[in-house]
């Protein structure tokens, strides 16, 4: 197995740790292109039909706004980690609309770190998420679940 | 939109009832495309290194797999209806693989159902969607609420 240096094992998350994950702006372009492809509602895929809906203009995809930030997580972290997956996500709230040109932050505070009971080489980290827009709003909060093997013993 | 109609409103998901959403094949094309794109894990995008990791190959991003449940979800039912969106999901679990050449069945389930308290013109519904391989092993499930128009009552009369 080819090993990145500092890979990042179930121990080296610390629960209350607060990282900043990373930042990415929205556009229109992206915005309609994963709608159509995943999530075809009118107000994430048509500008002009999307003025005469509820939320009053385009706005992303909640899953649009999940999967980038998995991308990331990724990046700054999960992709040095000895990552082995996750077993889910609880509480997902889409709680403002994320629009185009709006500028998302991500960051991630650790709350719990615990030993599998049922797998011995594996440790689960639980994290809440969250998003916020160039004004400070929060727009969405989720409380994932991952699960990374522990540190070999040297 | 007010003139607008639909085909669903709230009243036309009653608790118990389920709802098919569609079936869809991964490629491990697909798989990959995703994944490079939003999940660049090794599991996820590259085949060979895919099998020295826990799951032993090359396996979807639990994120595409809820992708694709949306899709089948807008196409099953919700771009035919009156949502008014969703706050979001109370869980989502990935609970089993999917894996490049799986056929996955993605089903709609009503759990609860309730006319909104502060909105009379609204109904709340909770689903769960899931979704189950070939060999009828659920391999996602989410539980999660959307909100809905009622059915608007002509005065002095009640439409079907």
């Amino acid at each position: 197995m080819s090993v990145p240096d500092a890979i990042l094992y179930w121990e080296d998350f610390a629960p209350g740790e607060v990282m900043e994950i990373g930042r990415h702006t929205f556009t229109e372009e992206e915005i309609i292109a994963f709608a159509t492809q995943f999530d075809p509602q009118p107000f994430h895929t048509d500008p002009a039909a999307a003025r005469g809906t509820f939320y009053g203009g385009l706005i992303a995809s909640g899953w649009h706004t999940c999967a980038i930030g998995m991308r990331l997580m990724v990046q700054s972290y999960i992709g040095r980690a000895a990552s082995a997956g996750s077993p889910g996500v609880d509480n997902i709230r889409w709680l403002g609309p994320v629009r185009p040109g709006d500028t998302i932050t991500y960051r991630r505070v650790i709350l719990e770190a615990r030993p599998s009971g049922s797998r011995p080489g594996i440790g689960l980290v639980r994290s809440r998420s969250e998003a916020l827009n160039q004004h400070g709003e929060t727009v969405m909060t989720m409380d994932g679940w991952g699960l990374f093997r522990r540190r070999p013993e040297a | 939109m007010d003139q607008a109609t639909f085909d669903f409103y709230w009243e036309d998901f009653p608790v118990g009832q389920v709802r098919a959403m569609g079936r869809h094949r991964f490629t491990e094309e697909e798989i990959v495309a995703f994944a490079r794109q939003y999940d660049r894990q090794r599991f996820h995008v590259d085949a060979r290194s895919a099998r020295e990791t826990p799951f032993g190959g090359l396996i979807a991003s639990g994120w595409h797999t809820c992708a694709v449940a949306m899709r089948g979800m807008c196409d099953a039912y919700l771009t035919r209806s009156a949502c008014l969106g969703s706050p979001g999901l109370d869980s989502l679990r990935w609970l089993k693989p999917v894996r490049p050449g799986e056929e996955i069945e993605f089903r709609a389930r009503v759990l609860e159902s309730r006319p909104s308290s502060s909105r009379p013109e609204v109904g709340l519904t909770k689903f769960l969607w899931d979704a189950v391989n070939g060999s009828g092993e659920q391999v996602l499930a989410m539980e999660g609420w959307q909100l809905f128009t009622r059915r608007r009552r002509a005065a002095g009369a009640t439409k079907p």
